[in-house]
């Protein structure tokens, strides 16, 4: 009852004398603590899906780099099998927009000596740590590799048909890679520790782009569209120490990747379902585990010859430059992930490797710099990196064999060709 | 221990036919092949046959009309001659060895037919040439054993790679390791790797004829020659040792005998001023060719002959083919054997190139049988019993046998 209140004399600064929460524990709790609200994970619904997703995504992020190749390789879907060595007409603008490659003519700064200072460049040998005398060593040792092959060497019959590059311009291949890179050894500390391989196997897996299911149970979704490369270069040499950059990674927001709105089953490009592997040549484990350079071999099927009597000798450029785009994509990619980035972790660093094509006759030099492993739609919304390839037209080593003899052997193709296998990183 | 019991078929010539593409009975037995009667030819009698009225007639004989050849010469219908007709027929027999043939008695056939006295192990001084610390390569076990692992574990996205594939590989990954030495050494760098080349090389031994010829693997030519690995003295204390004799098998045995062929074949498999003109090593690999897989005894003998015909070859370019007793320079030729875990070594001397009798000076080879690289590469561990025998990855690594390829490939350079 009211009346019955006894009202104390001095009156509390706050009347009524009630407790109040103000006073009381002030810096803790501020507002109720729930557990955060997210989507259901095992309902049967959209935002499920997702958070399934970002499980998934969580869940790989935070794995060692063999489990997560695996998580990643799991699952067999159908795939796009895409071949570095197609026939298909003007290759090269759809494996850049598969793999968001913007192609640069010419290679960079490092291999060009004709900059500004070209008066300073014919005074100084084209290639540094390589004087007139070494330079002369190395072509004496060209021309007898080439004559070893083509002149000396016996053989009791033509190749059969289509077999000309397996069995003649191969073995004469696999002699200049491993003579030239022996003998630069003692300019290029790198290569004494590198590893050499003969036919190796070099696989990537990634998705890019989306479609919708036309038909089916799935019909109206959405499905990434995933690509698979199975590419056996010639030979190449792997290093147990990275390349190190030619461009920054901001030079490449402003590169253009062609951007093509159709299909990928229109290039003709077809799907199967089977492994999916990701593989640089070498398992995990395995020391040398950054690429230096890559040699592939054109096949008779797309000799320059055999497209000119088709009649596509404008094809023969674009082959090369899909092939390397294609392999040397793969190869950096797969680097790339055995130091455990990928598509929603992307590279801290470039990764950088080289690829020389070439037919016996003619060789093509070509770079490539991995910006970016976020090629699939999530993560290449707001991605303004580019990957790169430089690369140059194919050049002839040399003309013929004439009597014993070399005929026309160019020596600026052959500074290329020292140069590449000299690159090492800055020490 | 299971048993396998094997069903027992009966030849094919009478096995049951079955024939499921017809409405009848579907399998019956073979019936017994008939016996053609003999046709009678009695000379100077004129068979009355039906070719003239261009049908069948029963009771007259078949005509028989002369060969059809063609006008032209088109190479898909090309029949060869038999050997009597052919060029180049001799009488006698020429006996041919090649990268296929697998000879009975091994090694001492090899030795009797190239006239060679085998001595087990590898000379000292090659061995320690790789013993001093310049000819070693910069950590040097940790290199090798990651080229063993890479040629046996991480080649492939399969779980192991197989035997052919692994064996090539580590051979190339070690010779890769040894190459890699070339700025410290030179010499090293005069010399080239060649494969697929076809060697010929041609002697007479008694009263036969003998030809080495094929591919046998990779070739390492040199610019320079190996240095003699024996002493003039020792050469002529061979003359008193007898080659082992293994009668009464014929040292022709398992030899490809042919009766058509060139005579005084010698050839290195290279025309021309060739810069690389000295055999320096022959690096064998088995063949994955299931038709001749051959035995660790007949692999050495197939190294000891290649050996020798690359030797001879050599010999008769540089001295004429006619035979001579002593060579005034003895053609060292070297040779490694592997089948991916087993290496074979063998250094072959040269000295006469007069093989027709048993006596007089021989040549000299020191074979340096099954020396193990490793003991074990498992992929998964070799568990008995619940007890793991043989762990997982590399066991038992030797690091000698790297010690000795590493020699051999250095000498004549260091």
């Amino acid at each position: 009852m009211a009346a019955r209140i006894r009202l104390p004399l001095l009156l509390p600064r706050s009347f009524p004398p009630l407790r109040s929460l103000k006073h009381v524990h002030t810096e803790a709790v501020k507002e109720p603590q729930y557990p955060p609200i997210v989507a259901s994970l095992t309902a049967k619904s959209k935002s499920a899906r997702l958070r399934q997703n970002e499980e998934r995504i969580k869940l790989i992020s935070s794995s060692p780099v063999e489990e997560k190749l695996s998580l990643i390789t799991r699952i067999q879907r159908m795939k796009f099998v895409v071949y570095p060595q197609t026939f298909s007409r003007n290759p090269d603008r759809w494996y850049q927009h598969f793999t968001k490659t913007a192609y640069i003519p010419g290679l960079p700064e490092k291999f060009n000596p004709t900059t500004e200072g070209s008066q300073l460049a014919t005074d100084q040998p084209a290639v540094p740590e390589i004087d007139d005398a070494a330079f002369s060593e190395i072509r004496d040792l060209v021309t007898r590799v080439i004559l070893h092959e083509h002149w000396h060497k016996m053989r009791k019959r033509q190749p059969f048909l289509y077999k000309h590059q397996e069995q003649v311009v191969g073995p004469f291949l696999k002699t200049l890679v491993s003579e030239l890179t022996y003998n630069l050894a003692k300019y290029n500390p790198l290569l004494r520790l590198s590893s050499l391989d003969f036919s190796p196997q070099v696989n990537f897996y990634w998705r890019r782009g989306k479609r919708i299911i036309p038909k089916g149970h799935r019909r109206g979704r959405q499905e990434p569209i995933r690509f698979q490369i199975d590419d056996h270069p010639h030979s190449q040499i792997r290093i147990p120490q990275q390349l190190p950059q030619f461009a920054p990674l901001e030079a490449s927001y402003t590169a253009e990747v062609p951007e093509i709105h159709l299909a990928p089953n229109v290039m003709p490009l077809f799907r199967r379902q089977y492994d999916n592997n990701i593989f640089t040549g070498a398992k995990l484990p395995d020391p040398a585990c950054y690429g230096h350079t890559q040699f592939h071999l054109v096949p008779d099927r797309y000799h320059r010859d055999r497209l000119a009597r088709q009649q596509h000798s404008d094809q023969v450029e674009p082959f090369l430059r899909a092939n390397a785009a294609a392999s040397l994509f793969a190869w950096t990619g797969a680097q790339a992930m055995y130091q455990g980035f990928w598509d929603y972790q992307d590279v801290s660093r470039p990764f950088v490797s080289q690829a020389v094509i070439t037919d016996g006759h003619f060789f093509s030099f070509f770079c490539y710099q991995l910006n970016t492993l976020a090629l699939s739609v999530e993560t290449d919304a707001n991605n303004p990196r580019k990957n790169l390839l430089w690369g140059t037209e194919s050049l002839r080593l040399y003309e013929g064999v004439q009597d014993g003899a070399v005929v026309g052997l160019d020596d600026c193709v052959l500074r290329l060709l020292v140069q590449f296998l000299m690159n090492r990183p800055h020490s | 221990m299971t048993l396998i019991c094997k069903r027992k078929y009966p030849p094919s010539s009478l096995q049951t036919r079955r024939n499921l593409r017809v409405s009848h009975c579907f399998a019956a037995r073979v019936p017994p092949q008939k016996k053609p009667r003999e046709k009678v030819e009695i000379p100077g009698l004129e068979m009355v046959t039906y070719g003239d009225r261009m049908h069948y007639v029963p009771g007259l004989a078949k005509p028989v009309y002369p060969p059809w050849e063609m006008s032209f010469k088109d190479p898909r219908y090309y029949r060869s001659p038999p050997a009597q007709e052919m060029a180049l027929y001799k009488d006698k027999p020429c006996y041919v060895f090649n990268q296929r043939t697998s000879i009975l008695e091994g090694v001492r056939q090899a030795a009797w037919l190239t006239k060679t006295h085998v001595r087990p192990g590898l000379l000292p001084h090659l061995v320690s040439l790789a013993a001093k610390p310049e000819n070693q390569l910069p950590d040097q076990d940790e290199r090798v054993q990651n080229a063993i692992k890479h040629s046996r574990f991480w080649d492939t996205t399969e779980p192991r790679p197989r035997k052919e594939k692994y064996s090539n590989t580590l051979l190339l990954n070690l010779l890769h390791l040894c190459a890699t030495l070339q700025p410290t050494h030179p010499a090293v760098g005069r010399r080239i790797l060649a494969e697929n080349y076809s060697l010929a090389a041609t002697w007479k031994r008694g009263e036969d004829l003998f030809q080495i010829r094929g591919r046998n693997g990779l070739l390492h030519c040199s610019m320079d020659p190996l240095p003699r690995i024996c002493g003039e003295q020792e050469v002529l204390e061979t003359s008193d040792q007898v080659l082992e004799s293994f009668y009464p098998v014929s040292p022709t045995i398992d030899l490809q005998q042919v009766s058509v062929y060139k005579e005084e074949m010698n050839c290195t498999g290279f025309r021309g001023e060739y810069p690389y003109p000295h055999a320096h090593t022959l690096y064998f690999l088995e063949t994955s060719d299931p038709n001749c897989q051959l035995r660790p005894e007949q692999f050495r003998a197939k190294m000891i002959m290649f050996t020798f015909g690359n030797a001879l070859a050599r010999a008769h370019k540089l001295y004429g083919t006619q035979p001579q007793s002593l060579l005034e320079r003895p053609i060292t030729v070297q040779a490694v054997g592997t089948n991916g875990r087993i290496f074979q070594f063998l250094v072959f001397q040269l000295n006469t190139t007069d093989l027709s009798g048993d006596d007089g000076i021989k040549n000299q080879a020191w074979l340096d049988e099954d020396v193990e690289l490793y003991d074990f590469a498992k992929v998964r561990p070799f568990i008995k019993r619940k007890e793991v025998k043989v762990p997982a990855g590399l066991a038992g690594y030797k690091p000698e046998t790297f010690s000795k390829f590493l020699a051999l490939y250095l000498h004549g350079a260091a």
